[in-house]
């Protein structure tokens, strides 16, 4: 059976409304997840802002852009697959993970890589990147980023990147951020009807007295 | 070449921008919400906005010259007095169809406003140098999607191709030539249509070259015009009287 | 936009005394110090599994709630009504990708979710089985149901899991917006023209009993509610939200000398809270169990976009793609 929505796009779905077999997605359905990671000022430090359904870096970029960067500023992103993320275990209160992570490096004849390290400095707060070493391994990156990233304020929780698997925003991806400030249909601020209502109310009940 | 008549020519070329973008950013909206995937449903919806407010802009200079203003010319005209290229109107019920109307449609788009940015008439150039970040964000989107669909499984690739069979002709009304093609080439306001449709072709058969699909014939003469001066489908009519249900409840109130 | 109702009933007490005893203490100190759950961390089964139920409703009722307020979406009076109306739908819809990835963090992927919601074993808000016959109908929507949810949102906002509290701050700082567009756009219908005004104070009358089952029947106090506020799973009581939503709307409405239909509805003075007729717990039972005026439209429309994107998602997809479990 057809049906008559009271929504003129629904009706041009000629969509039917009794269905009896189940619905079921299939295992393909399922997309991987890319975590983003946005700059929203140049100084700023990238820090985690969420998820993406996407199976490749590039259309993950295209929809991290829209769902977390519409509004306010953006001046870069970063994606990269949650494959990719090593995560150490997440401590509490004013213990830092890198407490109880070794001091000496194991040598190795391994080549070594960029990598990119981010921290969580309170729970329920989103990571921040802490800043780009050379390592063998995620293992060696986060005893590296001991010495070389550890500023005695206690980090709860690291993620580890191979900077090779992110994908990073060029020189000449930045203008697709340009006219987000002038955005305003999305803020807040071009909705302001206060004299409107006041003129409404003065005309039903006079001036509001002295 | 006489004030009056430029005006009329630029004003020309102006209603066809804008007509186009709220016609094709109308359509694009009906998707929001049932989109095949939450986060392009997200993406194609800015997308949409995007173009909204493109035309918003191009109406309001419109405006400043003489024209009545944007909400009542969007809202009140009916389809004999559109601009807009019969591709924009054309029914979206297929997500394929909106997806290559939207890889024809928007590199054209973006040919245009970059030509634009070089354009004699100041106003203008603004505008086109202004969106040039946004317009290379709709194309990122839909060459990466043509490219991802056109290669991917035998249905992706045979409705895309079905969809870019269907879409071509109508693409190439796009570059229907304005009555005062010349007048605004010699004026330095636009590189004419001609132009644009060379370097569009180029730019699009490279593009599909990088796919499984095959690119139709350009060949002009079978494309559909009519569209610039008011020859629609029989899609525009309703989709107006639609999109102007509640505005015209009551033209003189604010909503 | 989601409200408190009907989340919790139902669900079969889960036996704590399987926990191991160290760790659930532990758990447990860790959340009355205030401090969030991040995902890695050990959790009580019951906590995991009412908090996917509890934020997967709650992301369904983004998307269902999509729908009713997209009715208007392509008759939107006016260019700023028409981007207004646009960009607060593909909010919502952001929405339901922000919470649906806080639930995945927990261990259920999407799909599963987005099947078990088209194939109706799992809620979503009731509001959203009402149909919006005009206009004014989806201003009134974008004002009082934002409104409603905001008042839940911000409860839950302070709850005890990581993930879900980034969400929430995010959500409702983009509904601030529809509630100011909303508010804007209710304004206008009822300062205006004679037209606009009957439009609107119909379209009021229409959603105020929907509005008033919104936050849910009063809530049974019972050993699983007391566990879950402590564990700060349930954050403030349905009868709260209820009361502060009225504190902060009513006197709203009423300036704009719009009628709300409940003769009853007034402010205690002495107890200073509101008195009202009591919505009808029968009918919120009835449209919740599938027979409202718009469930099965709805639903069917979700299975529809499903089902015609898939061809889209499978195209996208490549071999050696691997979904895990997300991180934050």
């Amino acid at each position: 059976m057809v049906f008559d929505s009271l929504d003129p796009r629904i009706n041009r779905l000629n969509l039917h409304l009794q269905r009896q077999e189940e619905y079921k997605s299939v295992s393909l359905d399922q997309l991987p997840t890319y975590e983003v990671f946005l700059q929203l000022k140049p100084d700023k430090e990238y820090q985690h802002a969420g998820i993406v359904h996407a199976a490749t870096p590039d259309t993950a970029f295209l929809f991290a852009k829209e769902q977390f960067s519409r509004r306010y500023t953006c001046t870069g992103m970063w994606v990269v697959s949650s494959s990719c993320v090593w995560v150490t275990q997440c401590m509490e209160l004013e213990e830092s993970i890198y407490d109880h992570l070794p001091d000496d490096l194991h040598e190795t004849k391994e080549s070594m890589s960029a990598y990119d390290i981010f921290h969580l400095y309170q729970r329920g707060k989103q990571h921040k990147h802490a800043g780009k070493l050379m390592a063998s391994g995620h293992g060696d990156a986060v005893i590296r980023a001991k010495q070389q990233l550890d500023q005695g304020k206690p980090v709860l929780n690291i993620w580890s990147v191979k900077t090779s698997d992110v994908r990073t925003t060029g020189k000449e991806d930045l203008e697709i951020w340009s006219t987000l400030p002038q955005k305003s249909h999305r803020e807040v601020i071009s909705y302001r009807a206060g004299e409107k209502l006041k003129l409404f109310k003065e005309k039903k009940h006079g001036p509001p007295a002295k | 070449m006489g004030h009056r008549q430029n005006n009329t020519a630029l004003k020309e070329l102006l209603y066809r921008i804008a007509d186009d973008l709220l016609i094709l950013g109308h359509r694009n909206s009906e998707w929001t919400g049932i989109g095949p995937l939450l986060e392009e449903d997200i993406a194609f919806s800015s997308m949409a906005q995007d173009k909204i407010g493109q035309s918003l802009v191009v109406y309001q200079l419109l405006q400043e010259l003489g024209e009545a203003d944007p909400d009542t010319v969007a809202f009140t005209r009916n389809a004999q007095q559109f601009h807009n290229c019969q591709l924009v109107e054309l029914p979206g019920t297929d997500y394929e169809f909106s997806l290559v109307r939207h890889f024809l449609y928007d590199h054209s788009l973006l040919d245009r406003f970059r030509q634009l940015t070089g354009s004699g008439y100041q106003p203008l150039a603004a505008i086109a140098k202004k969106f040039m970040g946004e317009l290379r964000y709709h194309v990122l989107h839909a060459d990466t999607f043509i490219k991802k669909l056109g290669t991917a499984t035998d249905e992706s690739k045979s409705r895309m191709q079905k969809a870019l069979n269907h879409a071509i002709p109508f693409a190439l009304g796009i570059f229907e030539k304005s009555p005062f093609e010349q007048e605004l080439i010699t004026g330095n306001i636009f590189v004419g249509e001609a132009h644009l449709f060379e370097i569009w072709q180029q730019e699009i058969s490279k593009i599909v070259s990088d796919t499984d699909l095959e690119l139709p014939d350009l060949d002009f003469s079978r494309a559909k015009t009519g569209g610039r001066t008011g020859k629609h489908t029989e899609h525009l009519q309703p989709l107006l009287e639609e999109m102007s249900e509640v505005f015209k409840l009551d033209p003189g109130a604010e909503w | 936009m989601y409200g408190g109702g009907n989340i919790f009933e139902a669900s079969r007490f889960d036996n704590l005394a399987q926990e191991d005893p160290e760790k659930l203490a532990e758990f447990e100190a860790r959340i009355a110090r205030g401090e969030k759950i991040e995902p890695s961390d050990w959790m009580p089964a019951l906590y995991r599994k009412q908090l996917i139920r509890m934020i997967e409703q709650h992301a369904h009722s983004e998307i269902i709630g999509a729908l009713p307020e997209g009715t208007w979406i392509t008759r939107a009076p006016g260019f700023q009504r028409k981007m207004a109306l646009m960009a607060k739908v593909q909010d919502e819809v952001g929405h339901a990708q922000l919470l649906y990835s806080a639930a995945e963090t927990l261990g259920k992927p999407r799909e599963q979710m987005m099947q078990d919601l088209i194939n109706g074993r799992s809620k979503y808000s009731n509001i959203f089985n009402y149909p919006a016959f005009t206009w004014a109908d989806s201003t009134i929507i974008s004002w009082l149901v934002d409104a409603g949810a905001i008042v839940n949102q911000l409860a839950n906002s302070k709850g005890s899991y990581g993930p879900y509290c980034r969400a929430l701050e995010r959500i409702c700082a983009e509904e601030s917006f529809h509630l100011k567009y909303g508010h804007h756009a209710v304004i206008h219908l009822a300062t205006g023209t004679k037209i606009q005004r009957e439009m609107v104070q119909e379209a009021l009358n229409r959603w105020w009993p929907p509005m008033m089952h919104f936050f849910g029947p009063p809530d049974k106090v019972s050993v699983h509610t007391e566990v879950l506020t402590k564990w700060k799973v349930k954050m403030a009581t349905n009868d709260e939200c209820r009361q502060q939503f009225l504190d902060m709307y009513v006197p709203k409405i009423w300036e704009l000398e719009l009628t709300i239909p409940d003769s009853n509805l007034k402010k205690n003075s002495q107890t200073r809270q509101w008195e009202y007729s009591e919505p009808d717990w029968e009918e919120f039972k009835r449209v919740i169990n599938g027979d409202g005026p718009c469930n099965k439209e709805r639903l069917a429309v979700r299975r529809t976009a499903e089902e015609r994107g898939r061809w889209v998602r499978e195209a996208l997809l490549t071999p050696e793609a691997k979904y895990v479990t997300p991180l934050a």
